[in-house]
């Protein structure tokens, strides 16, 4: 169960030392992949997480398609690791 | 209830992707194209995150990835969605190979009653296409090049990187129907000259009824197909429908494991491989397609003195086997695919062929080879 938490704050570190993720989004993420008891039984939903901090990219809506994900993605997927679901 | 020997026809379904198909059937049931509340937002997110993970496969981008309801659909969009460019820039020529799924062939047949003209290449005794045979095929009007990347029927992989080689300098559009091999034989797929790739989920441990069509972008732009169906505009247009949102959110599970899982599935492929080939090997079966070719789940072999159909029925309570492709063998016409590697009618009446996974468990082939020789007996 470990590994994707370990992957999550790997990735979330890379992409707030080496590209654009900003602090008010990299701080989050990192307490959840800090606390992998609290948010266990939701690996679902930070595999989805994890994708977009991987994937993140600032103008991801830019052009015709949006083919990254942005601080909008991140922020949803945060409230819902917070919920019920 | 006999062990399970035909996961070419279809897989098992891994434990994971049947919790994921039913999260999103019991609880989670929002509408993709419905992003205005939180349900049809989740969904999205869903779609999009099994986008990745197939995408991921083959080392495509996520927009690349069309979903459809499963690999013969992904075929005919490929073909058959290419045929106005072709009729439009006046390239009319196919190539093929004799050794590919009705769900290719077929789709060809209706573009050679649209006026195309189809080149069907033939296979080498060892089940695999002869590159410079290809390459003496391709002209200027060649629209488009259909290999498969692994036989139904034998588990033989084609030369993709060959063929990726001799294509490297044309304009030719390429289609690899990877329904077979998709998730197992990681390598050739993400050759980036590879423009179309056809997939299915119930053959890597997912759902039926889904599959992808992967259209690699030149220049942020699809290969020129044209949709098959018409309305919605779903799938960048290419492919409209409501998107079955559990059963894509179990393709991408089920792709994710397929990478994840993939040295040791092949592990244990391999073990079950040591174990099934001896006792046939006594029973003087000569296999169909050059082991060195074979992706380690598959054994087709013809069977000296034993017809395949009573051998099937024989051995009916200890594994189930089939003869030939799923989509054929209700019809029982002999296999294309042996035949066009050259084995006369009657070991392709002898053949049989046998497919496992990681999940399958072990089998009394004493008993197996017991009822074999009473049969030929």
């Amino acid at each position: 169960m470990n590994d994707i938490f370990r992957e999550l704050e790997e990735a979330t570190l890379d992409q707030y030392d080496n590209y654009d993720l900003p602090k008010w989004l990299a701080d989050p993420v990192l307490v959840v992949a800090r606390n992998p008891l609290a948010y266990q039984g939701k690996e679902y939903l930070i595999e989805i997480l994890l994708a977009q901090v991987r994937e993140y990219d600032v103008y991801a809506e830019a052009g015709c398609c949006k083919w990254a994900y942005d601080h909008e993605d991140i922020k949803r997927t945060l409230g819902w690791l917070e919920e019920e679901r | 209830m006999a062990i399970y020997l035909d996961c070419n026809a279809t897989t098992p379904v891994e434990p994971s992707v049947a919790s994921v198909v039913m999260r999103f059937l019991e609880k989670d049931f929002g509408n993709a194209a419905s992003p205005i509340h939180d349900h049809g937002v989740f969904a999205l997110a869903a779609v999009e995150h099994a986008r990745g993970q197939i995408a991921e496969v083959v080392k495509a981008r996520r927009d690349e990835v069309i979903f459809t309801s499963g690999a013969t659909e992904s075929n005919n969009l490929a073909l058959l969605g290419l045929a106005e460019a072709g009729t439009k820039s006046g390239r009319r020529h196919l190539i093929a190979t004799a050794i590919e799924h009705k769900a290719v062939l077929e789709p060809l047949e209706e573009m050679a009653r649209l006026g195309f003209e189809v080149q069907i290449l033939p296979v080498q005794a060892d089940g695999r296409i002869d590159p410079q045979r290809l390459s003496d095929a391709l002209r200027p009007d060649t629209l488009l090049v259909s290999t498969m990347h692994v036989n139904n029927e034998t588990g033989v992989f084609q030369p993709l990187t060959e063929v990726a080689d001799i294509l490297s300098n044309r304009e030719t559009w390429w289609h690899v129907d990877a329904a077979q091999g998709f998730g197992k034989e990681l390598e050739q797929l993400r050759n980036p000259r590879i423009d179309l790739i056809s997939i299915s989920g119930h053959k890597i441990y997912g759902p039926k009824g889904v599959g992808a069509l992967i259209a690699r972008k030149h220049d942020r732009q699809f290969p020129p197909l044209r949709p098959l169906m018409f309305g919605g505009g779903q799938e960048q247009g290419l492919r409209p429908g409501t998107l079955p949102v559990p059963l894509i959110a179990g393709l991408g599970e089920a792709a994710k494991l397929a990478v994840r899982n993939n040295a040791e599935r092949i592990e244990k492929c391999r073990m079950f491989r040591h174990k099934i080939l001896p006792p046939f090997l006594a029973l003087g079966a000569a296999q169909n397609g050059t082991e060195e070719y074979t992706l380690p789940h598959v054994l087709n072999v013809s069977l000296p003195g034993i017809n395949s159909e009573q051998a099937i029925k024989a051995l009916k309570r200890v594994i189930a086997v089939s003869s030939t492709s799923a989509c054929t063998s209700h019809t029982r016409t002999p296999s294309h695919v042996l035949g066009a590697m050259g084995l006369s009618s009657e070991k392709v009446e002898q053949s049989i062929r046998l497919s496992w996974c990681h999940m399958t468990p072990e089998v009394d082939w004493s008993e197996v080879e017991h009822i074999l020789r009473a049969l030929r007996g």
